[in-house]
């Protein structure tokens, strides 16, 4: 069995798709306990069965249709005129606008190539030292993730879902839960960057109300989706599929049949393209149901809890320990993998420990959210170095500075629970 | 996102390039139009919400379109190699062991997929023998053949690599 697992574990370096090899635990754990195999899909099944998954296909598909109109230069306009005057005003424009368009595409890496591509030039231009604007933009888009209405917060809520833990998770705690430490990250940011480019006010910095106004304008069309989205679900008017549903009728009839920048033509293949993300992160969950089921099955999570109880007796020393953890795990894995492997292990223990599980998720998806550019093998530095053409090692040092920060954001949410939990209750 | 790679029809004779290439067109087909009903029923329920009218069969509709996405989107990822894969390893080996890995891995993943659609096709009898009710007069059985399908599709896909892979590694150390 351990020659299994870790042939297992070197295929899956060896890049093997992941879901392949989360089926083959499963299937290799419950022939050991001599289960019918057949539960395996019987549990993915189930992904037919859970309502709120709904959400990830229309969300992932209204965001990558924003990406294909003009939407991503109005956000950066409208941002520079309202917060361009700040000293240092474009990184945080950058900043703002990277998590506004993480949020609604769900983090899915498609930032970079929608954002960077026009915020790299502007930093440039405005005089902004290279290495900071390949830095600011490579570790702006992994922002967002803590906002509604995210995938890996929807996900971290479905999983927990299927653990029985007693007490509900609910998807819209959670993104109550991360709105103040979302807010912690972008504030460390902008902060830093406005610090130390403070000489820089650029010459168009003086805030224009003829600007901001013709912004608004041009915008107009837009500016109601984040109010009707963030409003319908921070306030409790619609379930996050529904709110999924709206925000998919809108950019269509805005952003094809009012604005026209899509032509209709064009659908079957941006469909088609979100899709394929969505079949990925679904396969993963599908399967990731069968091993879930398995290791609740065999006690695992019970286990690894007395086990781990016996070295680290005090919650505060089991964060510490998480956090080193998922820095590391965080390198490896992307973001929606690790929260449907290691969520069903983790949660459990953290409980144990007497860590509320909306905490637990903010703490897990925070620490995950800096493993996008954590040096060596951050999915964002790689998605950078294709796309400005720049070695991934100028870019692991370019983003170090922002690796702090970031880091030091997730230590502060990690050890004071009360950022994450206050808004809830 | 990477532009689709053709792997599919490049080992074979134009005739199975030409069967591959209709496949993909339906399994493209098929998603667009999945995802195009799943916009419409979802955007419908909530303007009948409004009006106070409850369709009964939206909500179960909803969720079955929802496992059929997830299996064609896993189809069509696996023919555009965008599943989602950890590959911290392979790009530190020498060429021709990352040749024999690639090789290895395509292997795996469509040894995998034959089990998991053996297994589904099971779970579809199983389905078929308790007669379970499904959506309106479709027992379930019909709709659970997605799955056998789905992952016989991708097992597909897997062997094809996993053979030009083989095929590539023969000529020992000439090249491509």
């Amino acid at each position: 069995m351990i020659w299994l697992s870790l042939g297992l574990v070197a295929l899956a370096l060896l890049g093997a798709p992941l879901f392949t090899v989360i089926a083959a635990s499963a299937l290799l754990g419950f022939a050991a306990s001599g289960i019918d195999l057949s539960v395996v899909m019987v549990e993915f099944h189930r992904l037919g069965e859970m309502p709120v998954l709904v959400a990830i296909p229309l969300f992932t598909f209204a965001g990558y249709l924003l990406g294909e109109t003009g939407a991503p230069q109005r956000i950066v306009r409208i941002t520079q005129a309202l917060l361009g005057w700040l000293p240092g005003g474009l990184a945080i424009v950058t900043i703002a606008s990277c998590a506004l368009f993480t949020a609604f595409t769900g983090a899915s890496g498609v930032t970079i190539v929608a954002l960077g591509a026009l915020l790299y030039p502007a930093l440039q231009l405005a005089g902004y030292g290279e290495r900071f604007n390949l830095g600011l933009v490579t570790s702006s888009g992994s922002l967002g993730v803590l906002f509604a209405p995210s995938l890996p917060l929807i996900l971290y809520g479905v999983v927990a879902q299927q653990l029985q833990l007693g007490r509900p998770v609910s998807i819209e705690d959670l993104f109550v839960a991360g709105f103040l430490p979302g807010l912690l990250m972008l504030v460390m940011l902008g902060g830093w960057s406005s610090w130390r480019n403070r000489a820089l006010r650029t010459s168009m910095a003086a805030f224009s109300w003829r600007e901001a106004a013709a912004a608004v304008r041009e915008s107009a069309w837009e500016i109601p989706l984040p109010f009707v989205v963030l409003g319908g679900i921070y306030g409790g008017y619609f379930a996050v599929s529904e709110a999924a549903a709206v925000t998919v009728a809108y950019v269509l009839v805005v952003e094809v049949l009012i604005l026209r920048e899509v032509p209709i033509a064009k659908l079957p293949d941006i469909m088609r393209r979100s899709m394929v993300l969505v079949g990925a992160v679904l396969a993963i969950l599908g399967m990731a149901l069968a091993s879930t089921n398995y290791l609740v099955d065999a006690e695992v999570p019970a286990k690894l809890f007395t086990a781990v109880r016996e070295h680290i007796s005090s919650p505060q020393t089991f964060l510490l320990a998480l956090n080193l953890f998922l820095l590391v795990l965080g390198m490896l894995l992307d973001i929606f993998s690790a929260t449907v492997i290691m969520v069903p292990l983790l949660l459990p223990i953290a409980i144990g420990y007497g860590i509320d599980p909306l905490h637990l998720g903010i703490v897990f998806l925070a620490n995950m959210q800096i493993g996008y550019f954590t040096p060596p093998v951050g999915m964002n530095l790689f998605i950078a170095s294709y796309r400005f053409d720049k070695p991934v090692l100028e870019l692991c040092y370019a983003t170090l500075p922002f690796f702090f920060i970031l880091l030091a954001a997730v230590l502060i949410i990690t050890y004071w629970p009360a950022l994450s939990l206050a808004l809830v209750r | 996102m990477a532009p689709p790679d053709d792997s599919g029809s490049a080992p074979d004779g134009v005739r199975v390039g030409g069967v591959l290439r209709a496949v993909a067109f339906a399994e493209n087909a098929v998603l667009v139009l999945l995802l195009g009903t799943l916009v419409a029923v979802a955007g419908g329920q909530i303007v009948l919400r409004q009006l106070n009218v409850a369709v009964v069969w939206a909500d179960p509709l909803t969720r079955l379109l929802i496992l059929w996405i997830a299996v064609f989107g896993a189809v069509a990822a696996s023919r555009d190699a965008q599943h989602i894969t950890i590959d911290a390893l392979s790009r530190f080996l020498p060429p021709r062991a990352q040749r024999v890995a690639a090789a290895v891995v395509a292997l795996f993943t469509s040894a995998v997929c034959v089990v998991l659609a053996y297994e589904a096709a099971r779970f579809v009898g199983v389905e078929y023998a308790m007669n379970t009710a499904g959506l309106g007069a479709v027992p379930a059985w019909v709709l659970a053949l997605v799955l056998p399908i789905g992952f016989a599709l991708i097992a597909l896909r897997y062997t094809i690599v996993a053979l030009a892979r083989i095929r590539g590694l023969a000529p020992a150390g000439a090249g491509r």
